[in-house]
């Protein structure tokens, strides 16, 4: 069944990738997050997590980084350039669909 | 409800808004309460410990409060600056752990401000209501607490309900003993606020807040 051109990326439109791509577009340019942080936020196991980040990484839309901070491991999430541009093209998509009328 | 192509059918765009609107909140909340457990057991314990220096300085010095009416206030003074400082420093560790620096500061500084504005009410609304002054320096607790609080009622309804529960108990924990228990009443304030903050960083930490 089709809407006619309305597209939401599926990569995003799914709960638990929106709420973490939410989470990342919504910090400053270059801004990242902890990879703990986002977990406690979002209430998620290690595991979904991680999946849903690698699927996020897969598409371009994040980059993740491991530091050493004290001599003890933090890993960072950072949208990247494209996963902004991704993310803003959803949204305007998503609006779209929201204001979307079927023919009479 | 309508579908469009590409996504799953699992949800619908409004429950994408409403997702990405609820997500914002709760990501921005829990910024803002980064270390609000550790906060609160050290604000219990400087309390308490201020409440439980009036009880003994009642018992063992009885006078001297006739003597210098005015010791509250440096009281408070020497032990509530360590707390200041303190949470300061929780807040900033805490923080530097979750976010990046920008994101950090643009947090902790409205959470600053939100408690210099309550502090600053208290200052005001004791001042203009006439209490500082010799006579009036005992109900300066009165007004302080309540106004603090308030503020923790306030927070807590933006950010954590736990937090507003705590709140209520604090001003219960001051105000009971204050109408109730004569002489005791500063030692029951204190061991109240001491159950009331322990209690309220156990649900706090228990709940999985960051």
């Amino acid at each position: 069944m089709s809407t006619g051109d309305i597209f939401l990326d599926e990569t995003i439109h799914q709960p638990t990738r929106l709420r973490v791509m939410t989470m990342l577009v919504s910090q400053p340019d270059g801004g990242r997050l902890a990879y703990g942080f986002i977990q406690q936020t979002l209430g998620l196991t290690g595991g979904n997590l991680t999946t849903h980040l690698r699927k996020l990484g897969d598409a371009g839309f994040l980059s993740i980084a491991k530091e050493f901070v004290d001599s003890k491991p933090r890993t960072w999430v950072e949208a990247t350039p494209a996963g902004r541009i991704a993310f803003t093209e959803y949204l305007s998509n998503l609006e779209r669909a929201l204001h979307w009328q079927p023919p009479v | 409800m309508q579908r469009v192509e590409g996504g799953r059918s699992d949800i619908t765009p409004e429950e994408s808004w409403r997702t990405i609107h609820a997500t914002l909140a709760q990501a921005q909340s829990s910024l803002y309460l980064a270390g609000t457990a550790y906060i609160l057991l050290l604000w219990g314990a400087i309390v308490s410990i201020y409440f439980f220096a009036l009880f003994a300085i009642g018992q063992l010095a009885p006078g001297f409060e006739a003597s210098y009416p005015w010791y509250r206030g440096p009281l408070w003074g020497i032990i509530g600056t360590p707390g200041m400082i303190g949470s300061a420093l929780i807040g900033r560790r805490e923080l530097s752990r979750y976010a990046d620096y920008a994101t950090a500061r643009a947090a902790g500084l409205r959470v600053f401000a939100f408690w210099m504005a309550v502090v600053a009410a208290a200052f005001l609304v004791s001042g203009t209501a006439g209490l500082w002054s010799a006579e009036g320096a005992e109900k300066i607790p009165h007004v302080t607490i309540g106004i603090i609080s308030l503020g923790y009622v306030l927070f807590g309804i933006m950010h954590l309900p736990a937090l507003a529960l705590v709140g209520v108990g604090m001003a219960a924990a001051f105000y009971l003993p204050a109408y109730f228990a004569g002489d005791f009443s500063a030692l029951g304030t204190g061991a109240g606020m001491l159950a009331v903050t322990v209690l309220g960083a156990a649900w706090i930490h228990r709940s999985g807040q960051p």
